[in-house]
């Protein structure tokens, strides 16, 4: 896989010396050719930094990036935005307002290397047609909807042909049914025309759905990197647990862990685990369970990795029923059928299998997870 | 100053890496940025120089530009144990917060009407309110002095006649009462081009939010629309403070024969006093008080516009402006602005009409209706220092209008967009010279291009220079608050789309400022042309101009030819105004 994006231990400090804010402490960031890269993390953790460090919209305080093979930041070098080989779409559409949907999406090809006119209206049409926008080319641009700005966007930002897509939370500003829609128009796109991309959000519903690897961010730092399935069924450290999904946890000491086995004792009961090499007999550990992986029952039964609780909270969703079951002295959410729902105030015993048992080490607990509490 | 912008020192060759060595990149520098702010420093530094020169020098032998100098404290001694100077502060701030009140009260109501309900020929108010930013304060002042004046004022001879009553008055135009109506009425129209400006660039969503959450229409106004015009707002009562306390034609002609005097008729007098040579010494030193007096509201200012981003109102996303219905209270409203109207233009302007065709001025009757003339029309036309006046008119507000455009725009964009911290010293650079009395910018250029061997001086050229140095601020004032109401983002766009820089400025930023600028070409340039100051300061044979030539036929008493000139003048402006604003465009969402 050759690279389409090599950010190399890029640092950016905001501010003047004695009143620094650093926004991206040590990024270091490998995206392949025609990947869907997304950058995933709460607002203020950097990577709306680092997306305008890769269009050049902010100059890193250190480290260099590569696009296409391309340095475009070095120690020595700062390749201006409008040299770079990059399409942007912004969270605020930043569609011209005096401009037609023609003459947005025909601006690009206009101010880069001289085009006949024929051919910038085909390409401009094409550019529409991809995104589903060829009606509305005499329009002005502020007679839009939203959804239909955000393609104009998008539009305009491949109509060069850029090796390189840029997406800042592009899809934000759309609601919900919208948001869905774009989505999986977003992906076939990329998948069709095959372009290195980068997306930036603060949803975890997008970055999985649409994205070929993941990096979740945190504090100016990348916490994990890896594919959507990665991320979400390993999580390596609580935030990134707690951050994908609506996780819950419950803190505990494993007893016992070979590679065959990994059993956790906490206060609600025994608990054989997915196993992991990192956790040796007698660490501090925590449980991480994903609501969907948490069965919910009203058969008492023995068998392992089951315990009783009560309904606290029942939320009829349409495709299943979201359930916070109190345990304890803590809430569990659980994802049921919907078929059957259970009312609150019922008695539930909840179950869920080893393999979805995932363990962290409560060591790696670590200052970025407890700062987002 | 430029050590901000150097690189620290480079790491040793032997560090670790290019990684372990974090460093600060430097910006490319940009030659435009520097070539404006180089200009701009000439422009204002100069008369700046020439204002603090000439107050701690003894004057009495003309101001001393080579050495030796002949320094001295004096004229801060003799200005500050003076008790007159307190009380001229005193007179000078009550008529200063009276005229603000008054004018933008008004305004803002004004503004209000025409952009966000549905009152009748919108369009029509719009250019009637603004027109009256074609009357100079000079005019008007006469006009209202010919209305009001105490002895036979026409307004007073009317009410007389009614009321019976033998004595002078009531109506006095020769007070401080008297000259806060004139000067705040004649301080609407730039203010409510100011607020129009911006509320048609705010998004009416964020009104009707406060709608939709319960508000009332007052509370909406008060606290939704007032709080997002609040950088407008204080811009322009910032700027207008500085406007009534620094100008000099209302205070003259009301204020002196009414024993009124405030800061700027002080500085006027000690220019120009009435026997021996002027004291630039002491006017200057009055210069600096002024300066200082208008430079604490700018501090207040500058905080506020750095928090621009807070209420950048203007988004890339679409809006299309609702206008509330007034219902039966739609006539009612049209009638008392065309009341508003009237008295603020029409009647000042029917004075001096009337006066115009009177052979000589005396009582209104209908006696006088039987003698009207057109002979001073006549005179005037076939008089040549008319017709060399006029095109000097013409040429300095064109040239000097494009120029603060120019520089406007460019200033404003650092000002607003560059994180550099001479932003803020372009912004004072840019402020300063409004606070500046325009007599004492006047004086200074023309000393310096008296040392200067430019082939400037006694041209119009050297006026247009100084109208620049002048208005630069207000050129900077509209276009900074255009520059900070567009997204960055829409920027940005452009950046990421493969435009460099000057496109970026051709294809969207200029676009999307046009409103912005043709509003400020069309304000500077109504301002020079009222202007008579610079060019009375200025004045040769060579450059008289229109203003120039009212000042003294209305100081020789030529009642006649001064109506003559000033119903000229006014037409000339007011046609300007109208021609500029169909140019502008935006008139289409006025319809």
């Amino acid at each position: 896989m050759t690279s389409g994006i090599k950010v190399d231990h890029l640092r950016h400090v905001y501010g003047n010396p004695g009143n620094e804010v650093v926004s991206v402490h040590d990024v270091t960031l490998d995206i392949g050719k025609n990947e869907f890269f997304t950058l995933l993390g709460p607002s203020g953790c950097g990577k709306t930094t680092t997306l305008r460090c890769i269009a050049g919209l902010e100059q890193p305080t250190s480290g260099s990036i590569e696009l296409d093979g391309v340095v475009v930041v070095s120690d020595r070098i700062a390749v201006p935005t409008h040299r770079r080989d990059i399409g942007m779409v912004f969270q605020d559409y930043a569609v011209w307002p005096h401009m037609s949907v023609f003459d947005n999406v025909a601006f690009p090809l206009r101010v880069g290397k001289k085009l006949r006119r024929s051919e910038i209206a085909e390409r401009v049409e094409q550019a529409l047609a991809l995104v589903n926008m060829d009606a509305y080319i005499d329009r002005r641009a502020t007679q839009l909807s939203g959804g239909q700005q955000q393609r104009l966007s998008l539009a305009r930002a491949l109509v060069r042909q850029p090796k390189v897509l840029l997406l800042d939370e592009p899809l934000s500003n759309l609601d919900a049914k919208l948001r869905e829609q774009m989505r999986g128009e977003l992906r076939l796109i990329q998948q069709r025309i095959g372009i290195t991309t980068v997306f930036v959000t603060h949803d975890q519903v997008e970055a999985l759905s649409l994205s070929t690897r993941i990096a979740v961010m945190n504090g100016g730092r990348v916490v994990q990197e890896g594919t959507p399935r990665d991320i979400y069924l390993s999580p390596s450290t609580e935030f990134v647990a707690d951050f994908v999904g609506a996780t819950s946890f419950i803190e505990g000491i494993a007893t016992l862990s070979t590679p065959e086995v990994l059993t956790v004792e906490t206060d609600v009961g025994v608990f054989a685990c997915a196993t992991n090499d990192g956790i040796r007999a007698g660490d501090s550990v925590t449980l991480a369970l994903r609501p969907e992986s948490v069965v919910v029952g009203d058969q008492p039964t023995d068998a392992e990795n089951s315990f009783a609780g009560v309904v606290e909270l029942s939320l009829f969703v349409g495709d299943s029923v979201d359930y916070r079951v109190q345990v304890g002295d803590r809430l569990v959410r659980a994802k049921g059928s919907a078929r059957t729902q259970f009312q609150s105030g019922a008695r539930v015993t909840l179950s869920v299998s080893a393999s979805d048992c995932v363990v962290l080490p409560s060591t790696v607990t670590d200052e970025f997870a407890a700062a987002s509490r | 100053m430029t050590a901000d912008l150097r690189l620290p020192p480079t790491a040793p060759a032997t560090a670790s890496g290019p990684t372990a060595t974090p460093r600060r990149r430097r910006r490319r520098p940009r030659v435009g940025t520097a070539v404006v702010l180089v200009v701009l420093t000439y422009l204002v530094i100069g008369p700046i120089l020439m204002l603090l020169l000439s107050s701690f020098e003894d004057t009495s032998a003309g101001v001393v530009v080579r050495p030796p100098f002949p320094w001295t404290l004096q004229n801060f001694a003799s200005v500050l144990t003076a008790s007159k100077t307190y009380s001229v502060l005193g007179a000078t701030l009550v008529f200063a917060v009276a005229c603000l009140l008054v004018g933008f009260v008004i305004s803002f109501a004004l503004a209000w009407i025409v952009e966000r309900t549905d009152i009748p020929l919108p369009g029509f108010i719009y250019v009637l309110v603004v027109a009256p930013a074609g009357m100079p304060g000079v005019i008007s002042a006469i006009a209202w002095s010919l209305l009001m004046n105490p002895t036979n004022g026409f307004l007073n001879v009317l009410i007389r006649t009614v009321t019976g009553s033998q004595a002078e008055g009531p109506l006095n135009a020769y007070s401080l009462a008297g000259m806060i109506f004139v000067q705040g009425i004649a301080l609407v129209p730039l203010t409510f081009l100011l607020i129009t400006a911006s509320l048609r660039n705010m998004s009416p969503n964020l009104e009707d939010a406060a709608s939709a959450s319960g508000a009332r229409p007052l509370t909406v106004m008060r606290r939704v629309s007032l709080p997002l015009l609040t950088p407008v707002l204080i811009g322009a009562l910032v700027y207008q403070f500085v406007t009534v306390i620094e100008g000099v034609d209302i205070p003259l002609v009301l204020g002196l024969p009414g024993h009124v005097t405030v800061f700027s008729t002080q500085v006027y007098l000690t220019t120009h006093s009435a026997f021996g040579l002027p004291n630039y010494g002491v006017s200057s030193t009055y210069g600096i008080l002024l300066l200082v007096l208008a430079v604490a509201p700018l501090l207040i200012y500058n905080r506020v516009v750095r928090r621009s981003q807070d209420y950048a109102t203007v988004s890339g996303k679409a809006f299309r402006p609702t206008r509330r219905k007034l219902g039966r209270w739609r006539w009612v409203t049209f009638v008392a602005v065309m009341i508003y109207v009237f008295i603020s233009f029409v009647l000042p302007l029917l004075v001096l009409v009337y006066a115009s065709l009177q052979p000589f001025v005396g009582a209104f009757t209908l006696e006088s209706l039987s003698r009207l003339t057109f002979s001073g029309y006549a005179s005037t036309f076939s008089s040549s220092l008319f017709w060399s006046s006029l095109g000097h008119t013409v040429i300095i507000g064109f040239v000097a209008s494009f120029a603060v455009m120019a520089f406007s725009v460019a200033l404003s964009w650092i000002i607003v967009r560059s994180k550099s911290k001479l932003a803020w010293i372009a912004d004072v650079l840019a402020f300063i010279p409004h606070a500046i009395p325009g007599i004492v910018i006047g004086l200074a250029v023309l000393l310096i291009y008296l040392l200067i061997p430019a082939q400037v001086y006694g041209t119009v050229w050297i006026i247009v220079i100084a109208m620049v140095t002048q208005y630069i601020s207000l050129g900077t004032r509209l276009t900074t608050g255009g520059i900070a109401q567009i997204q960055v983002g829409l920027e940005e766009a452009a950046r990421t789309s493969g435009a460099r820089g000057w496109q970026v400025w051709r294809s969207v930023l200029l676009p999307l400022l046009r409103p912005a600028i043709i509003n400020g070409f069309m304000l500077v340039f109504l301002a020079t042309i009222k202007n008579l100051t610079l060019p009375l300061m200025l004045q040769s044979s060579d450059n008289v101009v229109l203003s120039t030539l009212i000042w003294n036929d209305w100081n020789d008493g030529k009642v006649t030819e001064t109506a003559v000139l000033s119903v000229v003048l006014t037409a000339v402006t007011v046609i300007a105004s109208v021609l500029l604003r169909r140019f502008s465009g935006s008139g289409e969402e006025l319809k």
